[in-house]
């Protein structure tokens, strides 16, 4: 059985070249599907690593919003 | 600036949501709040209601490591400070930008060393390197020969 986790992520908070680049940080821990919906892109984690140490979801979302904050910060606007 | 609502308060589980006014508060200075948090919480950001004056930030925060109730309120309270520092922050920068530029450029300039003076690059006056209008290169015997002729 596929266990599938899913997160929301504003448009207008979340660029979706971070999230493509936490989901390259994390390929090797989980599968990662994005797609938009409304104002959210909402990201599907399934086949999550049982051996990986903490909450995978959240870190991913941490990283996300890292690499959004970074990307911000180097391009205003 | 008002500080952030707590939304959602729930030790037990040690996560909460605090929500701020997406109208007074640059998404500058909110990446920078969040981004402090990163390596203690699990932040997730989100926006409740349309982009305009309504709009509010949503921050879902959730503890790293487990901490009681006033651990957790301590965590609230220090991301509503570090709201405040990084917009005092983007101020001194937004004020002092030019002058912070000037420093730096001129700092630059020193380091890569001195050009020659403009004025004295323009200072041309037509003259070759062999020219000597002023006869310093004419041997001295030349210039003042001896009256006599011939050798002591």
């Amino acid at each position: 059985m596929t266990t599938a986790t899913t997160v929301r992520l504003h448009k207008a908070l979340y660029l979706p070249a971070a999230i493509q680049q936490a989901a390259e940080d994390f390929k090797d821990f989980a599968k990662f599907h994005v797609e938009l919906d409304g104002d959210h892109h909402v990201v599907t984690l399934t086949d999550p690593d049982p051996e990986a140490d903490g909450d995978i979801a959240a870190e991913f979302c941490n990283f996300a919003l890292a690499h959004t904050a970074a990307r911000k910060r180097r391009k205003p606007g | 600036m008002t500080s952030p609502e707590l939304e959602h308060f729930d030790p037990a589980k040690g996560q909460m949501t605090l929500s701020l006014d997406a109208g007074l508060y640059p998404i500058e200075v909110l990446y920078g709040a969040a981004f402090v948090l990163l390596d203690r919480a699990y932040v997730l950001l989100d926006r409740d209601g349309e982009e305009g004056r309504n709009s509010r930030y949503l921050v879902h925060l959730r503890a790293k490591s487990p901490l009681d109730e006033a651990g957790l309120r301590a965590l609230a309270g220090e991301f509503g400070n570090e709201l405040l520092t990084q917009a005092l922050r983007r101020l001194i920068v937004k004020q002092n930008g030019n002058l912070i530029e000037d420093i730096t450029t001129r700092a630059l300039a020193g380091a890569a060393g001195g050009s020659a003076p403009v004025d004295f690059l323009e200072d041309d006056d037509g003259l070759d390197f062999l020219d000597d209008p002023l006869g310093i290169a004419v041997p001295w015997e030349e210039k003042y020969p001896k009256k006599g002729g011939g050798n002591p």
